[in-house]
């Protein structure tokens, strides 16, 4: 029985995560402005930090479902995602009225909110490490609410317009409901087992003898789609998709790119630790049934809706309700066989959570660095963070020929997403489809496939005007070097490694995401004798300690 | 058994009570439309609610709830303190006490960061 004092050995990247928020708010206030400038460089120092505790602390081999792996796999992800988003997120809270107002001749401490960015920020992040690594109910629940809580005040406050104010609501609301909705379900899986630990909850789940799958009670099974459709807002996956759009357009572009990634890597994180309660292998059909109508609607409302807007920032939007449901589609294929990456579903999601990731913040990345110029009153609609909220189709028109830079990451994140070969979205379709075709679902498939060409017609769409496009009024401006703050360089990051990922590199990465699902191999040692003992000391290290710290404890205080 | 509980009930009882007897004989009776209204919190019981008000109330309350969710974390970390030094305590005391100054850390920053912010200055 892992105790409190165990858990925490492994929880180091959050403590670090955690600290550096602090530091980052305490810098945020600080009174000299030399100080206050350093603020986003300690959010990237605690990002990188915290990578390399993730790795020291390693894989969990002791981990309830066997996921240690995934754990480990997921928090190195969403750093990597984070140092990449932090670069494009920088410079918004500094590019603010409000932060000129309050460092102004004076500095005035209740008017800024520099600090807070990029504490939110990193505790979001936090949370997402935290439900990665969650071995309870309750602990994934308070995680998944960690994630979600300050991407609102994140909309609300990083711009000076009410539609960000609007979005913010929006998202709060039914942020709240779908919180409600998977509670509820935690609470029925409470109920039909008795039990709020992963371990236990997975043990009382009955296997049919005849045909080897889950065969839950009707409650269980009735908290595991309750939870299912929860979690559901957190992938913007279809019934729970609606606010999308709005809340993307209506928050600062960078912030968009945050909202499109962080909460979708939390939400495929817990899909993948609550479907494992059931076994991801051997999923009874009702929940089957459910993952694949939530994919097949995911994918087709979302490319659909995607193809008949000509917001750009709506357009990524939906075109993120579509990728969700391809990665549905994955979580339904089931683990394959050990040692081969094809064919294994969850896997391929893993992977294909990074090809997303890569491609979505290039994209937002470069709307970010560009302003709207076809006000015909001539006023400029750009607002404080240097974002247009306006910016459509033809503003893109000819971008290669007036930036290269930019034109070519918008390119690469286009046809990223599309999945063309050489690139990384392509892996993670082709991963994705041999997992699903692996398990046998080949009307699901050929729904992937024709998604896929209704999604080039819009990406391709983006791609061409980039090069050929001709505006009628005047195209959109490149934001000013002082305005856009890093995050062009963030852009090229994630197209370089939106291209990398899809060659070589990609081979190791994929490699880890199958292995994040295998049982934890022996550490590699000649000596037979030598892994034992290592394997002696290791147990009898630190958690034995703890485990009799807490037994001591147990002792001490006196039972009621 | 339950004669200690009718005793604390009887004391609680007779304090409330006591109180407003003495306050009856003792205090000054002025009496007045204003004085006779109901007591809301401070505001006019009486008419819309959609007013403006300071949102320094709420501040002022959630600042009060960090430091009352703290004393109640204390309590029971306080009765059982005592026990973990002694012998059968296995030598948990210290590191309780870390744990617990490390609770405290948490909410002097949260505290540090309402003052740092102004919430404490009413001008």
């Amino acid at each position: 029985m892992p105790t409190i004092a165990d858990k925490l050995a492994g929880l180091w990247p959050e403590i670090v995560m955690l600290l550096g928020a602090v530091a980052c708010l305490a810098a945020g206030l600080s009174a000299s402005a030399r100080t206050r400038r350093l603020t986003p460089w300690i959010a990237g120092g605690t990002m990188a930090l915290a990578w390399i505790f993730a790795l020291w602390t390693g894989i969990d081999a002791d981990h309830p479902l066997g996921l240690g792996g995934v754990v480990t796999y997921v928090k190195c992800l969403v750093l990597v995602l984070g140092l990449v988003l932090l670069l494009v997120c920088a410079g918004v809270p500094e590019g603010l009225k409000q932060t000129a107002a309050a460092e102004g001749a004076r500095f005035d401490p209740g008017l800024s909110v520099r600090g807070e960015f990029y504490f939110f920020f990193l505790l979001s992040i936090t949370g997402v490490m935290l439900t990665a690594g969650a071995t309870d109910l309750v602990w994934l629940f308070l995680a998944l609410e960690l994630t979600s809580l300050p991407t609102y005040v994140m909309i609300a406050m990083t711009r000076d317009r009410t539609v960000a104010h609007e979005s913010a609501v929006k998202y709060f609301f039914l942020g709240a409901l779908s919180a409600a909705m998977f509670l509820y379900g935690f609470a029925l899986i409470y109920g039909a087992t008795g039990f709020t630990e992963f371990g236990p909850i997975r043990d009382a789940v009955a296997v049919s003898s005849e045909t080897g799958l889950s065969d839950p009670s009707p409650l269980m099974l009735m908290g595991i789609v309750l939870s299912v459709l929860g979690l559901c807002f957190k992938v913007a996956a279809v019934p729970m998709h609606v606010y999308t759009a709005d809340v993307y357009q209506g928050a600062a572009t960078p912030v968009t790119a945050f909202l499109a990634v962080v909460p979708k890597v939390a939400g495929f994180a817990a899909l993948i630790m609550v479907l494992h309660l059931l076994g991801l292998d051997r999923l009874p059909e009702p929940v089957l049934y459910l993952l694949g109508a939530i994919g097949v609607l995911t994918m087709t409302v979302g490319n659909v809706l995607a193809f008949v807007q000509t917001n750009l920032k709506r357009v990524m939007a939906y075109s993120s309700v579509a990728n969700s449901g391809y990665m549905m589609l994955g979580l339904m294929a089931g683990l394959g066989v050990p040692g081969n990456a094809l064919g294994n579903g969850p896997a391929a999601v893993l992977f294909f959570l990074l090809a997303y990731g890569f491609g979505s913040i290039g994209a937002f990345a470069v709307i970010a660095a560009l302003a709207a110029q076809r006000s015909p009153d001539g006023a400029d609609h750009t607002d404080a963070t240097g974002v247009a909220d306006d910016l459509e189709y033809d503003d893109l028109a000819g971008l290669w020929w007036r930036s290269p830079v930019l034109g070519g990451v918008m390119l690469v994140s286009m046809l990223t997403l599309v999945g063309m070969p050489p690139l990384s979205g392509f892996m993670g379709k082709f991963f994705l489809i041999g997992g699903v075709l692996n398990a046998g679902f080949y009307g699901l498939v050929i729904v992937l496939v024709i998604n896929s060409a209704i999604s080039a017609g819009y990406y391709l769409r983006i791609a061409m005007l980039t090069f050929f496009g001709e505006s009628s009024s005047a195209p959109a401006v490149i934001l000013p070097e002082g305005r856009r703050g890093p995050r062009v360089v963030g852009a090229v990051i994630a197209g370089i490694a939106g291209l990398l990922i899809g060659g070589l590199p990609g081979n190791s990465v994929v490699r880890n995401a199958r292995e994040a699902f295998e049982p934890v191999p022996a550490p590699a040692s000649a000596e037979p004798e030598t892994v034992q003992a290592a394997a002696d000391e290791s147990t009898a290290s630190a958690p034995a300690v703890a485990r009799s710290q807490a037994a001591g404890l147990a002792d001490a205080v006196p039972t009621p | 058994m339950f004669g200690a509980v009718g005793v604390l009930l009887l004391m609680a009882v007779s304090f409330g009570v006591g109180n407003i007897v003495l306050t009856h004989l003792l205090g000054p009776s002025r009496k007045g439309e204003v004085k006779g209204t109901v007591y809301e919190s401070g505001m006019n019981p009486i008419g819309s609610a959609r007013r403006r008000f300071n949102v320094r109330f709420y501040i002022v309350a959630m600042t009060f709830l960090l430091f009352d969710v703290e004393i109640v974390f204390f309590y029971p970390w306080a009765a059982t303190f005592t026990k973990l030094g002694g012998p059968e305590g296995d030598g948990l005391a210290g590191m309780f006490l870390v744990r617990m100054l490390f609770f405290l850390l948490t909410s002097v920053i949260a505290f540090t960061y309402a003052w740092r912010k102004g919430v404490f200055r009413y001008d």
